[in-house]
């Protein structure tokens, strides 16, 4: 590499990477993020009896279908982690490159989705359940696609070779990401 | 435990995670098993008639999926015990936040206070649902603007428009009063019609007055606003 790396980046107090240490650090604050969001439609949806009517019209099966394509997509991430601890940076960024087509996938389903629900009158201020709903699934979407195009960065680099502890990093994150998920798809879809 | 090796942060060598065989097709296998059982529950739940079959379903195996994803995938089970520590601080703050205003929020009354606004929506809620259960047609035969005024808006506007009905005693803002000659310096039918269809919210006014063009026709809604009109004092 032409030039030297920051220091932050190698030493390190804890005896955990610099890097992985970070992306903990910020998956810790969005525990509280989409914990509190979470938490509070919980509490609402229970205190809201009226708000099964307004639940009732989400679809269950495309939120199956995109529970399905986030599950496979973290599988392909910890299979990218695990070409790249054997060194095989070509093979991480071909499955890197499938996760983010994973992403795209359920991008392009809850865009459907979404339109749908939109031209039937939900929108997000038709009623508080509404805007629980878009807030929740959006700030999610948002992480989706942010995790998407970093994960571009990273099978850019490891496709090359470079910078493969990278790939565990963004991996962490995209797990994160289906975990939310994982909560999102019962609240909304499932025992709604 | 490795000391000093994970400092400089190179695949293969920087990983505890990286020594254990995982196997990842397994953990894929059962939480694909998992979600298809979540998927089911609802319909096991339904069958049955026992709706905390379908609550384990859904968030029992939402834990238990968050928790392979968590410990395998990200490989929490193989992180430094510091790591877990700060997730958990991180938890618990969360879960302290979330107890500490779930009874003002699940809760709509208690000693001295009322949340008057979250019990009108619930209200508003379940009759809404009522009336969709109930056929159309019951309410297209049945229709009078004077027997759907005093049965929906005279619960709020009063029998007599005076905007005193026993349901709106409470709220803010108070329920129009139809009779206030000031009421009608800047209004029209045409803006009582939009209100009557798409809720006061759609004009800029209170959320409390909700939309009915849901529940009845344009020729209904258009009666109404003639009767409603007709509270207006004469000049």
């Amino acid at each position: 590499m032409a030039h030297a790396k920051p220091l932050a980046t190698l030493r390190s107090a804890t005896g955990i990477p610099t890097g992985r240490l970070a992306v903990w650090w910020v998956l810790a604050s969005e525990v509280v993020i989409f914990g509190g969001l979470l938490g509070s439609y919980l509490m609402h949806r229970i205190g809201h009896p009226e708000w099964a009517a307004a639940a009732a019209h989400t679809q269950t099966w495309i939120g199956a279908v995109n529970t399905f394509v986030l599950l496979t997509s973290s599988f392909t991430a910890v299979l990218a982690h695990q070409a790249a601890e054997r060194g095989n940076g070509k093979e991480a960024a071909k499955l890197l490159g499938l996760t983010i087509l994973g992403a795209l996938t359920f991008l392009v389903i809850k865009s459907f989705e979404w339109a749908n629900e939109i031209s039937h009158g939900y929108t997000i201020t038709a009623n508080t359940f509404w805007s629980f709903y878009y807030t929740a699934a959006g700030l999610h979407a948002l992480h989706v696609i942010a995790g998407g195009i970093i994960m571009g960065f990273v099978a850019f680099d490891a496709y090359r070779g470079r910078e493969l502890h990278r790939v565990e990093l963004i991996g962490i994150y995209w797990h994160f990401v289906d975990v939310v998920w994982i909560f999102l798809f019962p609240l909304l879809y499932i025992a709604k | 435990m490795s000391e000093n090796k994970d400092i400089e942060q190179h695949p293969g060598d920087g990983h505890e995670g990286g020594h254990h065989h995982i196997n990842y097709l397994g953990i894929y296998l059962a939480l694909v098993v998992l979600f298809l059982i979540s998927v089911a529950g609802p319909e096991v739940g339904e069958l049955t008639g026992l709706r905390w079959i379908t609550l384990v379903t859904a968030f029992g195996i939402a834990i238990v999926k968050a928790n392979l994803v968590i410990q395998n995938f990200m490989h929490l089970k193989w992180e430094k015990r510091l790591m877990k520590w700060m997730l958990a601080t991180s938890l618990i703050l969360m879960f302290l936040m979330v107890a500490g205003i779930s009874p003002d929020v699940m809760n709509h009354e208690g000693n001295n206070w009322e949340n008057i606004a979250a019990k009108a929506a619930v209200e508003r809620g379940v009759e809404a649902e009522v009336e969709e259960a109930e056929p159309v047609e019951v309410v297209a035969v049945g229709f009078s603007a004077e027997g759907a005024y005093r049965s929906i808006c005279a619960t709020c506007h009063g029998a007599e428009g005076m905007g005193d009905g026993p349901a709106g005693a409470a709220l803010v803002p108070p329920p129009a009063n139809f009779t206030d000659p000031a009421f009608w310096a800047d209004r029209d039918r045409d803006r009582i019609v939009a209100v009557l269809e798409n809720g006061a919210a759609s004009v800029g006014g209170s959320s409390l007055m909700a939309a009915y063009g849901g529940l009845y026709t344009d020729d209904q809604i258009s009666e109404l606003a003639d009767y409603v009109m007709a509270f207006a004092p004469g000049e």
